[in-house]
């Protein structure tokens, strides 16, 4: 026995100092965030971006900066998933802001939030980024003040993607353009989607689009105040006609009856790629990878240059430069230089980040590129058709997705759970609004 | 000087006669050592804890009594208020519904399985690394694979368990529907991972039960499966009782496998899963991103996962030393400890 | 038997015991062979916890079009698995074997002080009678109780003041020593350590430390083992905590892992290889750690 003590203690006690050792070593590692004080040019400085999921800032890319600007080393940390870097950032900012990167990357459906601590954040007016993006990309940016807090990178501007092989069973016509025009062209109305839609579900087993939720997400955005007046005070839920008006039309018989009663991004929602389980879904330009990675095998999908109801936008990022960094200017300059129409086009090319800058949209790089998997669609023109079709600013106040969330759960009791039919389910929306005691 | 027999009370004070003088020193030195030793033991946690775990109990305390918005920071001191206002959501009990319900589905089962398994590995088998190692498995098992395993069982309508019951010819589960159908899912997920993970702890203590109980029970007439129940648990009733209270405790705050049970992280579009921590981080960290009420929300959560522990911890010593009065050998270890307010000569 | 080399020529006198048991279990008795049922059941068990590792290889050997097609892509992993396995490494977001180094560090270190601090705090509580002693122990297992969700921010305004964000310290000093390893130590250092052996290396004039060392330390073995294997394999695999106070440039293993997902089309042929890397060190030490769970010879030492 004293043997296999000695041997068990020697090994953990070996075990021990070694640990503590490399504790030691590592403990050398270099502090991230960004070192010395410098806030003349020409000091070197190490700027920090932080960024989430693919912005398409490669390494290549970001020594470029370099080039023009040779004081600088920019280093990026990356976060996996936008909530990964959503709970890091709040986290952070909750603290006092101290270890945040020198650019933290956003996405939109955060500013409601932030927005109401822009003093946390630089403001980022300058001569230099004036009419870069369309309204809709800097107005959620800009506080009540008129600051604003962030640089628009890329956007998700709407379209439909369709399943050409299950619109060809159905006889509907298979090529983009005739789709386009067979759901109403520029002129597109919802009731005209909703309106083929019966057409195909009448000669098909599969259903016309995934998700209620998906399509009255669609038509919110349309709205310009859809649950606070622009001042931010809260539309009552109970008053609120025009938001009733959408939800009574999703969980109504006749769009119910289009419906695949899924949840989006629920395992269901995914498995039913493989199944047929829907001809057509509301398709930002990100949605391109989703369906890809969803559909393995099949062949049949394509996009058309068409949206229900004008434009619309769903998600699409931007970059800040929050107060308290030591090197906020150099910062704001390396922000401006990262979502300028050229480095975003580059992006765009790195990983399919559709740029938000007007004048990338003409960038012959852009528009001629193209989505092998969606039949070779000139994915650049149609989604810089849709970005430019977008004509409403939906104003989101620190509320929006409280109340948003009431009426989404409503929507899902009806459509994929079925636990409860459309008055009850509105009747829930309604206390579920009341107990957020606005 | 036998081990058993009694320590002369007190003899420290007056050294025994034919000891030289010089051993008063030591003895003072050992004295200390008795007496500070414990303390000693036992401060590492203690600094620990107050370095990094009173200032947060702490922190959450002051928020709760305050208006507290997570990136705004603070506002008014509002007593109470968030504490009302927490009775006052739907959501709140809905929440403890369905911890307790969850907690009630995972944490009895697990127990008993945990000591099963336990039991059967305690035995002479072939290969017992193998196999204490292979309970353990399902612990080392990353969340990411997890997720993407139960994700696939569970689904409501492509999932596997809902075709294998098609192929019986009964009707598929709403795993993410009915409230009871998700509790249910969700504590076999926690059940894979916790079992074996307790099976191992109730292993390690049933390894330090000496065999000469076993062999006395032998000779006594009694079977394996009386042997079990009047050596096996008695002995093991420290152990025993450690598993129902961590078991208590980490069944109250069961966050993640609700948090990945759908996309959302809501707990159901009727909330038929959301669970009391789950509600609080919710609270705090989405929607209102009301810090405060989340405040208030951990404070209750604590006081009711104490009072829980302690109805546990009660219930639990008195079913373990009701079944120590079977038949079999008693032997009595425990309850000695080396006393700081005397000396050994 | 007084003295610790009377003890521990008992206990060596109680293993050749247990030897001479070994030895007669054909004769029957408590150390005979278990029922062939006991090898099911526990194979069921065994089973149940290999199935998820299978699908996970299966899964890290197939390509993105196979596992959207079907549940189970391939019966048997193949060659692929190695090149995934590549791309883990060579991956491009992060730096593997940094991520390597600081999970191994961080858990090691984690593991080692947590069996140590716990085995004292343990031996204390269980053994030693001291004012206080009852209210503190309960005060330990208190600190349980606290839900963590909210902990994070007042945590990281902590790590802030200390300058040790980023920084592998603000992961492994929080968690240096825990409730749960100081309870369990003292619930099961109550169970397994005989009184009579502390007594007896006191009355031999040994210090409180050296008691704590050649005799309570070693009892706790099988209890310390399985300890340091729970606490590697949480820090192993702890997700959150590091990834708010440690970036991509410096990652754990899990957060590196999880980049592999970082992009709109995720290729869960990749992030299962990265899973399977991640988890292959834990078997190793699995292997290692199963052997100290062996013990029964201590609890017989005065008894004989």
């Amino acid at each position: 026995m004293r043997k296999t003590t000695r041997k068990f203690l020697a090994a953990t006690a070996g075990v021990a100092s070694i640990a503590l050792l490399a504790t030691a070593c590592s403990s050398d590692d270099p502090k991230p965030a960004s070192t010395g004080d410098a806030t003349k040019d020409s000091k070197p400085i190490t700027l920090t971006v932080a960024t989430f999921n693919n912005f398409g800032y490669t390494d290549e890319l970001l020594a470029e900066y370099t080039k023009t600007h040779p004081n600088v080393t920019v280093k990026q940390t990356v976060a996996a998933k936008s909530e990964d870097a959503r709970t890091n950032l709040t986290t952070k900012l909750a603290a006092g802001g101290a270890g945040l990167a020198d650019v933290e990357a956003i996405e939109i459906d955060w500013l409601p939030e932030l927005i109401q601590s822009s003093d946390k954040f630089l403001d980022l007016n300058s001569d230099e980024v004036e009419g870069r993006w369309l309204e809709f990309k800097t107005k959620p940016a800009t506080a009540a003040d008129g600051k604003l807090i962030g640089y628009g990178t890329d956007v998700g501007p709407e379209a439909i993607c369709y399943r050409s092989d299950l619109f060809e069973a159905a006889g509907l016509p298979t090529d983009p353009a005739e789709v386009a025009e067979l759901l109403g062209g520029d002129g597109a109305t919802w009731d005209k989607y909703f309106e083929v839609g019966k057409t195909f579900v009448d000669k098909s087993e599969s259903a016309w689009f995934d998700s209620a939720n998906a399509i009255y997400q669609g038509m919110v955005n349309q709205l310009e105040a859809a649950y606070e007046n622009t001042d931010g005070t809260p539309i009552p839920l109970a008053e609120n006609d025009q938001v009733k008006g959408l939800y009574e039309t999703v969980t109504g018989a006749q769009v119910q009856e289009l419906s695949a009663h899924l949840g989006q991004w629920s395992e269901d929602w995914t498995a039913s790629f493989q199944k047929n389980g829907f001809a057509t879904m509301l398709c930002p330009a990100w949605m391109t990878g989703p369906i890809e990675q969803n559909s393995g095998g099949i062949t049949g999908w394509n996009i058309a240059d068409v949206f229900p109801g004008g434009g619309g936008n769903w998600g699409g990022s931007y970059l800040t430069v929050p107060a308290a960094g030591a090197n906020a200017e150099a910062a704001k300059e390396l922000a401006a230089w990262l979502t300028s129409p050229e480095i975003q086009v580059k992006a765009f090319l790195n990983a399919g980040t559709f740029p938000s800058q007007t004048e990338a949209l003409t960038d012959p790089a852009l528009t001629d590129a193209k989505n092998d998997f969606f039949n070779n669609a000139p994915v650049g023109t149609i989604f810089g058709n849709r970005y430019k079709a977008i004509k409403v600013t939906p104003f989101k106040g620190p509320n929006y997705f409280s109340i948003h969330q009431t009426v989404g759960d409503a929507i899902t009791k009806v459509d994929v759970d079925k636990s409860a039919d459309s008055a009850a389910a509105w009747q829930g929306a309604l206390d579920a609004f009341n107990a957020l005691g606005l | 000087m036998s081990v058993q027999s009694p320590v002369e009370p007190e003899s420290d004070l007056a050294p025994a006669p034919r000891q030289p003088r010089r051993v008063g020193f030591s003895q003072t030195l050992s004295r200390w050592d008795v007496k500070v030793s414990p303390y000693l033991y036992i401060s590492p946690f203690f600094i620990l804890f107050f370095i990094t775990g009173l200032f947060p109990i702490l922190y959450t305390g002051y928020v709760s009594v305050h208006k507290w918005q997570l990136l705004q920071g603070q506002g008014d001191f509002v007593g109470f208020d968030n504490y009302v206002d927490v009775f006052k959501q739907k959501d709140f009990w809905l929440s403890l519904r369905n911890t307790l319900s969850i907690f009630v589905i995972s944490a009895v089962p697990q127990v008993i399985a945990a000591i099963l398994i336990a039991a059967f590995l305690d035995q002479n088998l072939r290969a017992k690394t193998f196999w204490r190692m292979g309970v353990l498995l399902p612990y080392v098992v990353a969340p990411v694979a997890v997720g993407l395993i139960f994700g696939r069982l569970f689904a409501d309508q492509s999932g596997l368990i809902n075709a294998w019951l098609g192929a019986f010819g009964i009707d598929p589960v709403r795993w993410h529907v009915d409230p009871l159908a998700s509790h249910i899912a969700i504590a076999t997920m926690v059940n894979f991972r916790w079992t074996g993970y307790n099976a191992l702890i109730f292993l390690a203590a049933m390894q330090a039960v000496p065999r000469e109980l076993y062999e006395a029970a032998i000779i006594d007439g009694a079977g394996r499966v009386r042997s079990f129940f009047s050596v096996t648990i008695p002995q093991i009733r420290a152990t025993v009782l450690f598993v129902v209270i961590t078991s208590t405790i980490g069944g109250l705050q069961i966050f993640d496998e609700p948090r990945v049970f759908d996309s959302a992280g809501a707990g159901g579009a009727s909330r038929q899963w959301l669970t009391t921590t789950l509600y609080l981080y919710n609270t705090g960290w989405s929607g209102q991103y009301n810090l405060g009420r989340a405040a208030a929300i951990a404070w209750l959560l604590f006081v009711l996962i104490l009072v829980i522990g302690l109805v546990n911890f009660a219930l639990t010593q008195r079913i373990a030393s009701g079944s120590s009065s079977g038949p079999g050998k008693k032997v009595k270890r425990q309850s000695k400890r080396y006393d700081s307010n005397r000396t050994s000569a | 038997m007084n003295s610790i080399p009377a003890i521990e020529q008992s206990a060596g006198r109680g293993a050749a015991r247990a030897a001479a048991r070994r030895t007669n279990r054909k004769v029957g008795g408590y150390d005979r062979r278990p029922h062939f049922l006991n090898y099911v059941l526990l194979g069921i068990v065994v089973l149940i916890g290999i199935l998820p590792i299978y699908y996970t290889l299966v899964i890290g050997s197939s390509d993105p079009v196979a596992i959207a097609q079907k549940a189970l892509p391939q019966v048997f992993p193949d060659a692929s698995l190695f090149d995934n396995f590549k791309r883990v490494i060579d991956a491009d977001a992060f730096s593997f074997w940094k991520a390597v180094w600081n999970s191994v560090v961080i858990a090691v270190v984690v593991s080692a002080s947590t069996v140590l601090f716990s085995t004292l705090a343990g031996f204390a509580f269980a053994k030693l009678r001291f004012p206080g002693r009852r209210g503190l122990l309960v005060f330990v297992i208190a600190t349980m109780a606290i839900p963590t969700q909210l902990g994070v921010v007042p945590m990281y305004i902590i790590m802030t003041k200390l300058g040790w964000i980023g920084h592998l310290q603000s992961i492994i000093v929080p968690a240096l020593v825990g409730a749960f390893g100081v309870f369990w130590m003292t619930q099961y250092l109550e169970e397994a350590l005989p009184y009579e052996l502390i007594e007896a290396a006191r009355v031999d004039g040994a210090s409180m430390f050296r008691t704590f060392w050649s005799i309570a330390l070693p009892a706790a073995r099988p209890a310390a083992a399985m300890l340091a294997l729970f606490t590697f394999v949480a820090q192993w695999v702890n997700f959150f905590w590091p990834s708010i106070v440690l970036n991509s440039q410096n990652p754990t293993l899990p957060l590196a892992i999880r980049l592999l997902q970082q992009n709109y089309f995720v290729d869960y042929s990749l992030i299962m290889a990265g899973v399977f890397l991640m988890t292959l060190p834990l078997l190793v030490l699995f292997a290692f750690a199963g052997r100290q769970l062996v013990a029964g010879i201590m609890a017989g030492a005065v008894k004989g």
